[in-house]
């Protein structure tokens, strides 16, 4: 009997890598943040203008992660975007179908979640 | 074209040939009976014990809060002393969390997974045992402080510098820290037969998309165990280290910090919370399809939730150390993460709400559990938005509105779905109804009575009531709202009773269920009545989300065992594992059954921990001696073992391997799962080295010289040297070298134990002190991290050779060896970024020799 391949065939990687993609923009901002107020910041709170940048590029870069990546799961589901969607068809196309729709629809909370990430940096300019 | 398509028709029903498999069956999976119960390890049996046991820890915890609400119920009160008062909320708070809520989630999980999947078992019965008999024995440890007045008494967070001087607080303390990582063990292994559970058992045909959403749930939670719990696990090392031995973790005065702690708490902490939500809420996304009559609306919609849920709320610890005085831009990453996990939350909840409203909903005592759950919860979760909030969070801190919000998460989010499910799954356990009358009675006390006690609490944390105060007077003015919580906790305990019970009465003479009596969809239901110790008759192929609903005559055909496996003719317990995408028929996977085994080993890892608690250095040796040999007796008698033919058939033409290993083998996705989490708490280490890195201006400190370079270097070569060895015996093995193999499995362990002896000698060299400064500390527990792990990986290498030479290990049957290759992918890993924080980071990081 042959066996998909969990990577190449399953498009679970694609299931698991974007909301690591948020993972990963939280932490580097927040280590960025954090370290640079801990390292820089004596008597008088530190300028926060470096970290915000590298922000908005960290946010820019992984936006653009995770369209990519909603495209490619556009590609596995195969169809217009449809929030509500049963794919409940016993096929391994319906299998595929179905871990395209749930990518996308983690793309969606990925990217409102990390721009609610990035917001802060709009609003500090100094660490304290 | 389907692999299904090639299976031959099923053979003509033959009762004499059906009662004869029946027979050989029930002997292969009988349960033992008598004292020999307690050698049980079917999952219906632990699974039970589990629950039970957890229940009596509920009620333990809940008599807890029935004192200390006695003595807030007037100011100025003295029915409990301050210290007992301290002990009581402190075990209220961990025995809730650590010994309920989240044991309670591998109970039913135990219990209910195997049957929904189909599958007669779990892959790895005895793991679930030996898990049961370590909560069960740490549990009672744990709880058994209190009644010699040495129970924990810093809060249920245990925050140094309280808790790591040993003058303040006392042996309690000891039993926290040591009793909970010793609970610990139990979820992790736990956490890694459900995780393998749902990749590996389901049943032919259960593809991701038909996966039901209880499975997704536990796939979910396991991984975010897997995460959570190792930060914690190196936090109780590192402050049982400082209060042991005196190693500077979190005292300032040496460069410490007791922030560090907050921080690995609060990353096992709130996920926790989730770890904790999520597999109560996956109970409701069960139950309600039944009583709505159709199915989840949005399935993909409450997988996004149960997913997006998982990671986010690794985003959220810091919301519990908004007053810690943390730069504000880092407060609010937090918030906002805090702000976005009520999306995905709120998702699933309107997902619940359309099925309702789609299907055709039938009242049941179930219901009305899950629907006060959703009420209490939504109300929790709101006021969770509130405290999410930096500045708001800066006047609730620490006060009863915080107490209020989070007992309405926990128990609508929790407590009730998970009574929602005892009603539910009652007939599926015992083969019994409930009573609706006394339902409702428990309920409507439980549901009035938790709103009485507790909603109030938002006022009164309003007006300043600060949480885990002894007593107050009566100028504060928070006497009448304290009557009223009391009263309701009480009215909520009185639900309770009705609800225990009902449960425990006895019911000989009550009517057996019917079989499925909610009709509902989801194979657990197959079962049975009265319920038979096999699991299911015959393993079917599962074409639908709702197989009993949407895959007519199933039932007949699992019962008439025109499926796989209805036969035990070599007398084994078998199950079959699949793949993990479309559910493929892989091989057939042999379990062990009944044993004293896992209850030995629990009892001497107990002794561990136990022993370790008091400092009673010798019997701990002793312990550990006895269950290294005690283990390494249950795996040599118990696992790897070479099958008597090769493959086997399954009935209707299906013929599968009876033995595997690699990525194929479930032993080898344990190991790696386990050693995930062993990485995650290595990370838990190396983040306390990058945490003081950020506070100190210099760190190595300045006067401090870091490990000796040149060791350091020899120490890494030496122990990737042991790994290279390793991976060369298990190719040398497969191409038929055996010799050649085991010389290098004896080779290996001293190469390895020398490059670990090597980098101690570094930082002897370098005389570094643990007792006297963080760095020097935090450089000694991450090489006591390497040699501990070095040395278990030491051990398994001759216990290969041993297996090579008793026939037990073959070119071909080679999983043993297989599975040790891939722990010391993980040594090789842990020795390189150990080698790079020692030796190369105070080259970049500006320490000062």
């Amino acid at each position: 009997m042959k066996y998909p391949r969990l990577i190449s065939e399953g498009s679970v990687w694609i299931v698991a890598t974007i909301p690591s993609i948020w993972a990963g923009h939280f932490l580097l901002c927040y280590w960025v943040a954090a370290v640079w107020c801990a390292k820089f910041s004596g008597t008088v709170p530190a300028s926060l203008t470096t970290p915000r940048w590298i922000i908005a590029a960290l946010t820019a870069l992984s936006l653009g992660a995770i369209a990519f990546l909603a495209y490619r799961a556009l590609h596995s589901y195969g169809g217009t975007f449809s929030v509500e969607n049963e794919i409940n068809q016993n096929t391994s196309h319906d299998r595929k179908r179905f871990l395209g729709h749930v990518s996308l629809l983690l793309a969606a909370l990925s990217a409102i979640a990390i721009c609610f990430t990035a917001a802060p940096a709009l609003v500090f300019a100094r660490c304290w | 074209m389907s692999w299904t398509d090639d299976l031959a028709p099923p053979a003509p029903y033959d009762k004499a040939r059906d009662e004869a498999q029946r027979s050989r069956l029930l002997d292969v999976w009988r349960e033992p009976t008598g004292w020999r119960r307690f050698s049980a390890v079917n999952n219906s049996i632990v699974g039970r014990w589990y629950l039970l046991t957890s229940f009596a820890f509920f009620v333990f915890a809940g008599v807890l809060a029935l004192l200390m609400r006695s003595q807030l119920a007037v100011p100025e009160n003295d029915l409990l002393s301050m210290d007992f008062y301290n002990q009581a909320f402190t075990m209220h708070g961990t025995v809730m969390m650590f010994l309920f809520a989240v044991p309670i989630f591998e109970a039913v999980a135990i219990m209910v997974l195997p049957e929904i999947l189909g599958a007669r078992d779990l892959p790895f019965p005895r793991l679930s045992a030996f898990g049961y008999w370590c909560f069960l024995i740490g549990g009672v440890f744990v709880c058994g402080s209190i009644f010699f007045d040495a129970a924990p008494d810093g809060g249920w967070f245990m925050y140094p510098p309280l808790s790591s001087d040993p003058k303040q607080t006392g042996i309690g303390t000891d039993i926290w820290l040591l009793g909970l990582s010793f609970i610990e063990v139990a979820s992790i292994a736990a956490a890694i037969e459900l995780i393998i559970g749902v990749l590996k058992c389901r049943p032919p045909g259960m593809r991701l998309n038909l996966m039901p959403l209880y499975c997704w749930y536990v796939l979910v939670v396991g991984g975010m165990i897997l995460f959570a719990f190792p930060p914690l696990i190196a936090g109780d090392l590192l402050l049982e280290m400082e209060r042991a031995f005196g190693w500077v973790f979190f005292d300032v005065d040496k460069g410490g910090d007791p922030l560090l702690w907050q921080h690995l708490f609060w990353i096992f902490g709130h996920p926790e919370v989730y770890i904790i939500f999520l597999p109560s809420i996956a109970l409701i996304a069960t139950i309600l399809p039944t009583f709505a009559r159709h199915p989840m609306v949005g399935h993909s919609l409450v997988v996004l939730s149960a997913v997006g849920i998982a990671f986010l709320s690794f985003g959220l610890w810091v919301h519990h150390m908004f007053t810690t005085g943390l730069p504000n831009i880092s407060l609010s990453f937090f918030s906002a993460a805090s702000e976005a996990v009520a999306i995905p939350t709120g998702v699933q909840i309107f997902c619940f709400l359309a099925t309702l409203m789609l299907g055709r909903f039938v009242p049941s005592i179930p219901m009305l559990f899950a629907s006060g759950a959703l009420a209490i919860f939504v109300f929790g979760g709101l006021t969770g938005v509130m405290v999410a909030l930096v500045p708001f969070d800066w006047q609730a801190h620490d006060s009863y509105f915080i107490v209020a919000h989070l007992h309405y998460t926990l128990i609508g989010g929790m407590l009730f779905p998970l009574l929602a499910g005892i009603y539910y799954w009652y007939p599926f356990a015992t083969s019994k109804m409930l009573s609706d009358r006394l339902g409702k009675w428990a309920f409507w006390l439980m549901f009035g009575g938790f709103n009485t006690a507790f909603l109030p609490m938002h006022w009164t944390g309003i007006l300043g009531m600060p949480r885990r105060v002894w007593t107050y007077s009566l100028e504060d003015g928070w006497g009448l709202l304290n009557m009223v919580s009391t009263a309701g906790a009480f009215i909520m305990a009185a639900g309770f009773a009705v609800l225990a019970w009902d449960v425990l009465r006895p019911k000989g003479k009550q009517p057996l269920a019917a079989r499925n009596p909610w009709n509902a969809g989801t194979m657990e239901w197959s079962g049975e009545v009265p319920d038979m110790p096999w699991g299911i008759r015959s393993i079917p192929v599962i074409s639908t989300r709702y197989p009993l609903w949407q895959q007519d005559g199933l039932l007949g055909q699992v019962d008439r065992g025109e499926w796989f496996l209805p036969d035990a003719k070599e007398g084994k317990r078998e199950l079959m594992v699949t793949d993990i995408l479309d559910a493929r028929p892989m091989f057939v996977q042999r379990v062990p059954g009944p044993t004293y085994k896992t209850l030995l080993c629990a009892l001497l890892l107990g002794g561990v921990f136990i022993f370790a608690t008091y400092h009673w250095w010798v019997p701990t040796a002793l312990s550990g001696i006895g269950f290294v040999a005690a283990l390494i007796w249950w795996l040599w008698t118990g696992t790897g073992l070479i099958p008597e033919k090769d493959s086997k058939d399954c009935s209707r033409g299906l013929h599968l391997p009876l033995y595997a290993s690699g990525s194929r083998a479930v032993g080898w996705w344990a190991m790696f799962i386990m050693m995930i989490g062993d990485m995650t708490a290595f990370f838990g280490l190396v983040f306390a080295y990058m945490f003081f890195w950020t506070v100190h201006e210099s760190f190595p400190p300045v006067g401090t010289v870091p490990p000796d370079a040149l060791y350091l270097l020899l120490g890494l070569a030496l122990c990737l040297g042991a790994w290279a060895l390793v991976n060369t015996a298990c190719v040398w093995n497969r191409n038929g070298r055996r010799e050649a193999a085991r010389t290098l499995l004896l080779i290996a362990p001293i190469v390895g134990l020398t490059g670990v002896a090597a980098m101690g000698w570094a930082c002897l060299a370098s005389d570094l002190n643990p007792t006297r400064h963080a760095y020097d500390a935090t450089c000694w527990v991450l090489i006591l991290w390497l040699a501990g792990h070095i040395a278990a990986g030491a051990l398994m290498l001759p216990y290969c050779a041993a297996r090579s030479w008793a026939g037990h290990l073959t070119p071909f049957h080679d999983a043993d060896l297989r599975n040790v290759t891939l722990y010391w992918h993980f040594m090789a890993v842990t020795a390189l970024i150990t080698y790079l924080l020692l030796g190369i980071f105070p080259l970049v990081s500006g320490g000062t020799a």
